[in-house]
């Protein structure tokens, strides 16, 4: 019988730095081609260990990791980064080029593409991110948002199927994190597959579907529609819920003493 | 802190610039023998005349090269007057007695002070400094020989010691200032690529010379980064009352061990998340990668390499002939 498999499968997934606590305990998570999850999850929940997990920075304790009908081992490792590329936290710490151009060639030189292919696909990638005019800009001259951005353009450069964001806007001020989110945005309706790893909840709306981690296992798996009608989930999750639904689920457990709305707001926002 | 420049390289357009590193580095290395090879002081000189020519010639600003000189001002202090007082060939210039005695030293150290408390007029340091040495001279060889002598030698200087201290420091000016048109007219990273490049054929020698110039490249993009982590880690401390200016020395070190500890630890992190990064893009040590710069000899280059044939073989030809 032939299984039809998603594009990413993880199947009972552990993993442990030291034996003693396990960071994550028996993931399952199917992710199909072209959509949206986002992996939400308090600190420590094991949200960032899985994406380095599934693309084999971490060797698992337990199960496996299968993208596009390739499993992941050390061998596959190589074909599997192909497929699938990540977006770290830190702007800084994933700059590898001494300038934007190089940075962006990064992946594209590891992989043996020939000099004249990277330099249409730099400039085409470049134009994409909207940082063309800055390829022989050196990292320190680019703000936090502008890294993040050349970052994506170095993966998309590698022809990946898929990209994996942990925490990548938790360092950007808020303008660069929207602008970011917007990006995001568009790359999804091209039709590649997201896997945003975050702890603002408001960032996590905009997937197709949340995945919630807690403790290093998967607490939910759900659309947010789903989610939002039990609220007690997100307590019992470590996490905030939207403020939009704070408010609601407030104003709703007052019930029939309803002080103005007005009132409430400002005990909200006072956090009285 | 943020447009920090790396090395001596500094932007512009010229002969010079537009020859690939590896010609450039050899043709240095070979013209630097060239010039070793010269016996006469003529023969150095006419080098020094040709050096400046060339450097005008490639509109490279003599100032520059001259401030790169710099740091190197004591090394030819120190080989001038080691030649000088030291080579006792040839006719005798100068026999001056000089007296080492108490009161002369003593005078000696007043001069001392009184020149390191006028140092901090930094315009005139080199005029300073002359002044001192003539200053040292005129009191050992002038002070009357009055008190507890210890001892009076005669300070000699000969022809031999004029002419070689001369040749010796004219050869360290052409070798300073070829390297010095090296690397103000080349990039850091193409610097690395070319000696990587050059360096390829110890690969057979187990040398991994292309992981060798990632590792170079890659320390160079990260010093605006990290001096820019230090700066911050010092206003940090500075707000917690450490003080890096002032106070004794033990508190100095221990100041410093305060901004150091947490540099290691943010430097380790960062290299760990670095390595995640290039591994996750697929980089494999050692495995072969195309390279997006790639160093293609031209027109100059050949000009450049017929003219540092040329140079060498009559280095050679006028050190061989009697």
């Amino acid at each position: 019988m032939v299984m039809l498999l998603s594009f990413l499968e993880i199947r009972n997934l552990s993993f442990s730095y030291n034996q003693k606590r396990m960071v994550l305990k028996h993931v399952d998570l199917a992710v199909e081609r072209g959509e949206w999850i986002a992996v939400l999850g308090h600190n420590g929940s094991g949200k960032s260990t899985l994406a380095k997990t599934i693309v084999g920075l971490l060797r698992p304790a337990e199960g496996t990791i299968t993208v596009d009908g390739i499993t992941l081992s050390d061998e596959t490792a190589y074909d599997v980064r192909r497929k699938v590329g990540i977006v770290f936290q830190n702007p800084d710490n994933q700059f590898v080029g001494v300038t934007v151009k190089d940075d962006i060639a990064f992946g594209m030189e590891n992989l043996s593409v020939p000099k004249e292919e990277m330099l249409q696909k730099i400039a085409f990638y470049a134009e994409k991110v909207g940082m063309a005019d800055y390829l022989d800009k050196e990292p320190s001259a680019l703000s936090g948002g502008q890294k993040q951005r050349i970052a994506i353009a170095g993966i998309l450069a590698m022809k990946t199927d898929m990209i994996i964001f942990d925490e990548a806007t938790s360092m950007l001020d808020p303008t660069s994190r929207r602008e970011l989110m917007d990006y995001i945005k568009t790359l999804h309706q091209e039709g590649l597959t997201i896997l945003m790893i975050t702890h603002d909840i408001e960032e996590a709306l905009m997937a197709d579907r949340l995945v919630v981690l807690k403790d290093g296992a998967v607490f939910a798996d759900d659309t947010a529609e789903h989610l939002f009608q039990r609220p007690e989930a997100f307590r019992e999750a470590y996490l905030e819920l939207p403020s939009a639904l704070r408010i609601y689920y407030e104003l709703e457990a007052a019930g029939d003493m309803t002080p103005p709305l007005a009132t409430t707001l400002w005990r909200f926002g006072s956090g009285k | 802190m943020k447009n920090i420049v790396i090395g001596q390289y500094v932007p512009g357009k010229g002969f010079f610039y537009r020859l690939d590193p590896r010609t450039k580095i050899i043709a240095v290395v070979f013209l630097m023998v060239a010039v070793f090879l010269l016996e006469s002081i003529l023969q150095v000189s006419i080098a020094l005349l040709v050096t400046l020519f060339l450097m005008i010639l490639g509109r490279i600003s003599i100032g520059r090269v001259a401030k790169g000189l710099r740091p190197l001002f004591v090394l030819l202090v120190f080989t001038f007057s080691f030649q000088i007082f030291l080579n006792r060939e040839g006719a005798r210039l100068l026999a001056q007695p000089m007296n080492i005695g108490l009161y002369s030293l003593l005078a000696v150290l007043v001069i001392t002070v009184l020149w390191r408390l006028l140092a901090r007029f930094k315009k005139f340091k080199g005029a300073l400094f002359l002044l001192w040495l003539s200053g040292v001279y005129a009191l050992f060889a002038f002070l009357p020989a009055a008190g507890p002598i210890y001892k009076v030698f005669d300070f000699e200087i000969y022809e031999s010691g004029v002419v070689t201290s001369i040749f010796v420091v004219v050869r360290l000016l052409i070798v300073i200032s070829l390297s010095t048109v090296l690397t103000l007219t080349t990039k850091p990273t193409d610097l690395t690529q070319g000696l990587e490049s050059l360096l390829r054929p110890l690969k057979r020698l187990g040398v991994n010379s292309d992981d060798f110039a990632l590792i170079i490249s890659i320390s160079l993009r990260y010093i605006p980064t990290i001096l820019d982590e230090a700066n911050k880690i010092m206003l940090a401390q500075a707000s917690r009352g450490a003080d890096f200016n002032e106070g004794k020395l033990v508190e100095k070190v221990k100041q410093i061990v305060s901004l150091l500890i947490p540099m290691f630890i943010i430097a380790f992190k960062r290299s760990e998340d670095l390595a995640d990064a290039m591994e996750s893009r697929n980089f494999v040590p050692g495995k072969p990668r195309t390279r997006i710069h790639d160093l293609s000899f031209g027109a100059t280059d050949l000009v450049t390499a017929i003219f540092t044939v040329i140079v060498f073989a009559g280095a050679i030809v006028l050190r061989v002939l009697p």
